[in-house]
């Protein structure tokens, strides 16, 4: 699973596979359009339904939260 | 450099904003004026707040119509208000004070697309191109003459938040060119020109009245489908449509090659004149 969402990190912001700090969003690697294509195709990728209430800076701050989100969405 | 504006005022979110937020700092040396941000419609991933702290910009949260209006009326000073992405309507009373100047960025080429969700109009109707707008405002809305313009394509894929992004980059740009001769006060601004069929969108409307008509050609469902993705913001509803003479929403569509068509619970392939296939992901009401 960690490398499917690896996969579409890498082809929507490559810099977040680098990134190893605890807030992309304020940082500048990541802005609200590249969290939406994310979203967008980790849901098609998975089959899950990422809500609204998941989409906060606080679960893109960098790629582990990012992983884990959709771990606990796959695990649901 | 020269000017009588001895305070900018910066109101709205989203990418747009901080970009011009930024750049409005950095010439803050040029012409010597206050600089402050005011947001009025917070964002659950807006940067303006961490840009202020950042930058030791002033900054307020107002998100009461009143205590807006209120704060923008008591301004004494000469001001120039940056409306950005905002869209909290200026009253009369503050539009038509002397010393107060507002310029705000509209996402379409005016007079065409005025209102709300300009970029999902823009698409539903099938435009080729759209672009944004910088004016000055006036009491009426989107009205008043225009600064500058900047245009770009709509591609046959846009959604509406790729298209909000590369309008947001264009109005960033625009701004950038007409900034020194709004601040000089020589901007050739031009009257719009409306036609007598101008319409006004609001924010109630939505694209096809949000359901989707899996009879009619799978082009004009897709162009729905992407005129009212923001992503998760909520703009819109999800969209409808009818299965088995029952209400579901769609969560989710993506454009494929046929060869890729898997079967799934609670989804449905419509085919578009090329071959392609549009695959629906849905949810029974």
């Amino acid at each position: 699973m960690e490398e499917k969402i690896l996969e579409v990190l890498e082809e929507y912001c490559e810099e977040a596979l680098s990134y190893t700090g605890d807030n992309m969003m304020e940082e500048g690697v990541i802005d609200s359009f590249t969290v939406i294509n994310i979203v967008s195709e980790l849901e098609d990728v998975f089959d899950i339904e990422i809500d609204a209430k998941y989409v906060v800076a606080e679960n893109f701050r960098n790629k582990e939260a990012i992983i884990e989100l959709v771990r606990q969405l796959v695990e649901e | 450099m020269n000017t009588d504006f001895g305070r900018v005022v910066v109101i709205g979110y989203g990418k747009a904003t901080g970009e011009i937020l930024k750049y409005t700092d950095d010439r803050q040396a040029d012409y010597g004026y206050e600089l402050e941000f005011i947001e009025h419609e917070p964002h659950v991933l807006g940067v303006t707040r961490q840009i202020c702290e950042e930058r030791g910009i002033p900054f307020a949260s107002m998100p009461d119509k009143r205590e807006l209006a209120g704060y923008l009326g008591e301004i004494q000073e000469k001001t120039l208000i940056v409306s950005a992405s905002n869209n909290f309507l200026f009253p009369a009373a503050v539009v038509e004070r002397e010393n107060i100047t507002i310029i705000n960025f509209h996402n379409a080429l005016l007079p065409e697309y005025p209102g709300r969700n300009a970029p999902s109009w823009v698409i539903y109707q099938g435009e080729a191109r759209t672009g944004i707008t910088w004016h000055y405002v006036t009491a009426g809305v989107d009205e008043g003459n225009i600064i500058i313009q900047k245009s770009c394509e709509i591609g046959s894929d846009t959604k509406a938040y790729e298209l909000t992004e590369t309008l947001m980059d264009l109005a960033y740009e625009g701004f950038c060119e007409c900034f020194d001769s709004v601040l000089q006060e020589n901007a050739e601004a031009k009257p719009q020109g409306f036609s007598p069929e101008r319409r006004m969108y609001r924010s109630s409307e939505i694209p096809g009245g949000g359901v989707l008509h899996p009879e009619e050609p799978t082009e004009n469902a897709y162009r729905l489908l992407r005129s009212v993705d923001y992503g998760k913001s909520g703009i819109f509803p999800p969209v409808q449509m009818e299965i088995d003479g029952k209400r579901a929403e769609i969560l989710r569509y993506r454009k494929i090659a046929p060869e890729k068509k898997k079967e799934g619970t609670d989804m449905r392939y419509l085919p578009f004149a090329d071959g392609e296939l549009l695959k629906i992901k849905y949810r029974m009401l």
